[in-house]
């Protein structure tokens, strides 16, 4: 890890010599438009959306993907139901969120290091564990089957999408857990950007000079590169802590429950957001998060993993000066004051905005109240 | 055991003319030597020396441990949602069990069994309807981390506690270190070995008080050990020989009438583990099938103790007979429905006079006391770690 950092140090000291300009961009993946992707099964999007809105899917039904990852609010939460401003996730009942939900739009260009903190490269083992995780939707995937095995309509799309599949059962279309992650999934693909001006190639001139400063003088392609607009690794820019998650019992004992699941053992000592070290356990990774991706931050709002932002002009201040602080060896040496104008903050702004694209618009499933009708001749039928 | 011996040749000897009468396989199933007489409960449970704590049973005064387990008991920290606590389906008020045929469940389940009393529960050495646990310390984090019952994780449940002041002060005192998910059974397992109930008029009447249990309940006990047969099974202190039987309970209406109960039913079928083919037809409880996977004990529990029955009802394993008179008459009728081809060939129709069957309920009453109550603890509060500060 050292080593990379030192070359990428040693790297960008040699091109300033060169040019006297620094020019960052040959050296990382360049920004571009998204790539198409394969399209997604209709039926299977079908399933997934009705399951993504479905409450089933978590331990005592009260909530379900969307609660969190609002369709509302950019498939992250920033107004609470009365309407104020949230910078931390709602959580499963009984306990608090210590992170900001991230976005699910743009998700499955993601790819790897899911979670704010990288914690798995795999979307489907993402989603097991969201739902299966205490804080989040405290669900057991064999109870989840059998209540989408009691709903009718489910069992009929079901057939319907995976009529010519058996995943983790000996039947052609049978709902398991399996399935309704898949279906999840598929339909994730459906939440990426529309209509995206940088992407089409329709940027104002004022967006254009913040795209320079992106590339150049302001160097944030160092780690928002290439068509996700990240680098999807861990940098630790140091961001200050929410003093909301140490102050809230409930938020703080979330996060050490959080942290006794992934095997930390000095959990009850920490007082900051650890991030990637949860996962590597290696001091040098302390407060590092995944880079998050740029697009749709029209919607996206709070920012940051623990949502301390509430404006992009926040965060490009931040990043202004140098980004925040922390021990010796533990901020990114990539961050430096960029000592920018107030016009190319300005420009560089609107070249964030740039990178939204139309809002998501779908029709919602049709759902209502969760009932659980008795089957007919439940006798007679296989189960 | 040894100062059974030699009321057990008394009582085993009718016992081999019974079985040998009724059917020469049922000498497979239980020999007379396994029958043990009815006794009094020792004053105190067995308290296993990896956990201990005193021997005080209700209404003395409860150790520290016993107090710390009484305030868990209550505390719906220890759950999934923090929805539910241990004495939502052991509720005091329902005989430390809970009143409906099925259990309630977690929030947004229902179980499929009945909820058997606490009260006890220290002295039996088989735990669930399917036996299959065998300490209070192995059963507590199965109710309280099972999806139908408490849904707890224990990383979550020991952050809550480490919150929370009051636990962090008791659990210094009582263990000297800070909570952990181990500790947490353990306690409570210490609070129920307190749920004992030795002192029954039953009790009392065993060791030599005489005028402790009415006649009527004499009688029922006469016919208890002689020609309803009932303690074949039901022997001992606790009135139970803690085998498995298939005795042809029937299925509760619940099965087919509720969508909810239909989901508990597939899923702890497909959970608990079942061969496809049963796991795809079965529409009853297989019982401890479970445990062996094995098709002739579909249909088998462990025999039920016969305690604190007052307060305890409905009956059975899934709560289908209301009444003790519902439950004479279904083995007095010889039992239910053999629905497995495993129905226990001990239970025969018993012909009982319903002078007959009015002693054997006075009887089964004189198993239980004074009903057991404690005052409900307030559950203590959250509060942040004090010492953060802003980092530098």
């Amino acid at each position: 890890m050292k080593k990379r950092i030192i070359s990428a140090v040693l790297c960008c000291t040699a091109m300033l010599l060169l040019t006297g300009t620094p020019v960052l961009s040959v050296e990382y993946p360049d920004i571009g438009p998204l790539p198409e992707r394969k399209a997604p099964n209709p039926k299977a999007v079908e399933l997934g959306k009705r399951l993504f809105f479905d409450a089933r899917l978590s331990g005592d039904a009260g909530l379900s993907c969307a609660t969190c990852h609002n369709s509302e609010q950019g498939f992250t939460k920033h107004t609470d139901d009365k309407g104020q401003p949230m910078q931390l996730s709602d959580a499963y009942p009984g306990s608090k969120h210590w992170r900001n939900a991230p976005t699910m739009l743009n998700v499955v260009y993601k790819g790897k290091s899911f979670g704010w903190d990288g914690r798995l490269d795999d979307l489907d083992d993402m989603l097991r564990d969201m739902i299966t995780d205490s804080m989040n939707m405290n669900m057991d995937m064999q109870l989840l089957q059998e209540r989408l095995k009691q709903d009718t309509n489910v069992v009929a799309l079901t057939k319907d999408a995976y009529g010519d599949k058996n995943m983790g059962t000996s039947q052609k279309g049978e709902m398991t857990h399996y399935v309704a992650r898949n279906a999840i999934v598929q339909f994730l693909e459906t939440l990426t950007s529309k209509n995206v001006p940088f992407d089409k190639g329709q940027l104002s001139p004022k967006a254009k000079e913040g795209m320079a400063l992106f590339k150049g003088k302001a160097g944030c392609i160092q780690c928002h590169n290439g068509a996700y607009f990240s680098d999807v690794k861990p940098h630790n820019s140091g961001v200050p802590e929410n003093p909301e998650v140490f102050k809230d019992a409930q938020r703080h004992f979330t996060y050490v429950a959080y942290m006794m699941f992934m095997g930390v053992d000095d959990r009850l000592n920490w007082r900051r957001d650890v991030g990637y070290y949860t996962i590597s356990k290696d001091r040098q990774d302390v407060g590092k998060f995944v880079t998050p991706t740029l697009r749709e931050l029209k919607y996206t709002g709070p920012y940051m993993h623990n949502g301390v932002f509430g404006t992009l002009d926040e965060v490009i201040e931040f990043y202004n000066s140098g980004g925040g602080e922390d021990r010796p060896g533990l901020k990114s040496p990539l961050l430096k004051p960029l000592n920018l104008t107030a016009g190319e903050k300005d420009a560089l702004k609107e070249f964030l905005l740039s990178l939204s694209g139309d809002p998501i618009k779908f029709d919602m499933p049709k759902g209502g109240k969760i009932e659980y009708q008795p089957l007919p001749n439940w006798r007679e039928v296989r189960n | 055991m040894k100062r059974y011996g030699y009321m057990k040749l008394l009582v085993g000897l009718p016992l081999i003319a019974a079985v040998v009468f009724s059917a020469g396989y049922a000498v497979a199933e239980k020999s007379a030597g396994q029958v043990r007489p009815l006794s009094a409960l020792p004053d105190y449970p067995p308290i296993p020396t990896d956990n201990a704590s005193g021997k005080n049973v209700f209404p003395s005064k409860m150790d520290e441990k016993q107090e710390l387990g009484d305030l868990l008991f209550f505390d719906p920290k220890v759950s999934g949602d923090t929805g539910i606590a241990c004495s939502d389906c052991h509720d005091p008020k329902q005989g430390w069990g809970f009143n409906d045929p099925i259990s309630r469940g977690y929030p947004g389940v229902v179980h499929w069994r009945n909820s058997q009393t606490a009260v006890n529960s220290g002295y039996l050495n088989k735990l669930f309807w399917e036996g299959g646990t065998t300490s209070l310390e192995a059963q507590a984090p199965v109710a309280g981390l099972g999806a139908l019952s408490g849904n707890g994780s224990p990383d979550m449940i020991e952050s809550r506690l480490t919150f929370t002041p009051e636990y962090v002060k008791r659990f210094r005192e009582v263990y000297a270190t800070l909570p952990t998910i181990d500790k947490v059974w353990e306690a409570m397992s210490a609070f129920e070995r307190y749920l004992s109930q030795p002192d029954t008029p039953f009790d009392r009447y065993m060791k030599g008080d005489k005028k402790a249990i009415s006649e009527s309940a004499v009688r029922g006990k006469a016919l208890f050990e002689g020609k309803a047969r009932c303690i074949e099974c039901h022997n001992g202190p606790m009135m139970t020989d803690e085998k498995f039987y298939d005795v042809g309970v029937p299925d509760p209406s619940e099965f087919e009438e509720s969508g909810m109960q239909q989901v508990t039913v597939r899923y702890q079928l497909y959970t608990k583990g079942s061969a496809e083919e049963i796991y795809r037809t079965s529409k009853s409880d297989p019982g401890i099938y479970f445990k062996q996977k094995r098709l002739e004990d579909r249909g088998k529990f462990r025999t039920a103790p016969l305690r604190y029955l007052k307060y305890t009802g409905p009956y059975m394993h899934n709560g289908t007979l209301f009444t003790l008179e519902e439950v004479v008459d279904f083995y007095n009728d010889g039992g239910g429905v053999d629905r497995w081809g495993n129905k226990t060939k001990i239970l025969k129709p018993l012909k009982l006079t319903d002078q007959e069957k009015a002693d054997m309920v006075q009887f089964l009453e004189s198993t239980t006391g004074e009903e057991i109550r404690l005052p409900v603890p307030k559950v203590p509060d959250y509060a942040p770690m004090a010492d953060w500060q802003p980092r530098k």
